[in-house]
């Protein structure tokens, strides 16, 4: 079975939803074969993919003590 | 079917950190973001009944967070969110997004320098906090539940009654407000020049 090939134009307009992981199987198999030969949009995925980690880091990750002593008064009291 | 309470109240206790996280960037400061969650809680224990399997808990439990959001800046008065048509239609708007890449790239130079990563590196936690704060809420939410928080695509869509199509085209334009935002803040530091020369 041949694979799907995707330009440049149609790889962009899916460049988010491969770093976000949301491409169905046919859509990541065309978009995979595409970033193993063009430079350019193979730059892009990893810039974008870079920044989406930055914004990530801004998580915190446990809720605050007095946030879960207070929900927990909550569900006691409920 | 319907979920118990007893699985309620341990995952709520696993939640309570994401849903802290999307309340503060809502409100801004971490007292209303706690009320915020708090008052999350109360609605979701009285409507607890029509949660209708165990895996739709994490959505179920965003979507409840937003609309108390909503509903608390009505009643507070403050300017309300443009809601589903405004946002629809000014969405449906094909165009060309602000790329941060874009603007720094010189295939040219790849060999030699890298301008837009160089960028990426020197950005601060307070860079993107600012951003990120910049934003309007609805691009602001979007971003932190999907970067932030890892919800799906189908996630978001659930939590902010919105079709996948519409979550796919607002986080798109979301992150290139957000990639707008850190550009202009990088003109305020002069950093806008030597980032396009690659200095």
């Amino acid at each position: 079975m041949n694979q799907r090939r995707i330009d440049c134009e149609q790889a962009l307009k899916q460049i988010l939803a491969y770093i976000d992981r949301e491409l169905g199987d046919e859509e990541l198999k065309a978009m995979q074969g595409h970033l193993h030969t063009c430079k350019s949009c193979f730059s892009r995925m990893e810039f974008e993919r870079l920044l989406k980690r930055k914004v990530g880091a801004l998580r915190e990750e446990p809720a605050s003590p007095q946030l879960s002593e207070r929900v927990k008064s909550l569900l006691k009291s409920y | 079917m319907g979920v118990s309470r007893e699985f309620f109240e341990k995952q709520l206790l696993e939640l309570l950190g994401p849903l802290q996280g999307v309340a503060r960037r809502l409100t801004g400061n971490d007292a209303d973001a706690e009320d915020l969650v708090a008052d999350t809680v109360v609605r979701a224990l009285r409507a607890l009944d029509t949660l209708e399997c165990e895996a739709a808990l994490r959505s179920w439990m965003f979507r409840i967070l937003n609309n108390t959001f909503i509903s608390d800046c009505r009643r507070a008065g403050a300017r309300p969110r443009t809601e589903s048509l405004e946002l629809e239609s000014a969405e449906s708007e094909e165009g060309h997004e602000f790329s941060l890449f874009e603007q720094m790239h010189q295939p040219f130079l790849l060999w030699f320098s890298n301008p837009e990563r160089e960028f990426l590196d020197k950005l601060l936690r307070e860079d993107l906090e600012r951003a990120l704060a910049a934003l309007p809420e609805h691009h602001r939410v979007i971003v932190v539940m999907s970067d932030l928080e890892e919800c799906s695509y189908a996630e978001i869509a659930e939590a902010l009654c919105i079709p996948i199509g519409t979550v796919r085209s607002r986080l798109a334009r979301a992150r290139s407000a957000l990639q707008k935002a850190l550009w202009e803040q990088a003109g305020e530091y002069g950093l806008q020049r030597a980032a396009a020369s690659g200095a």
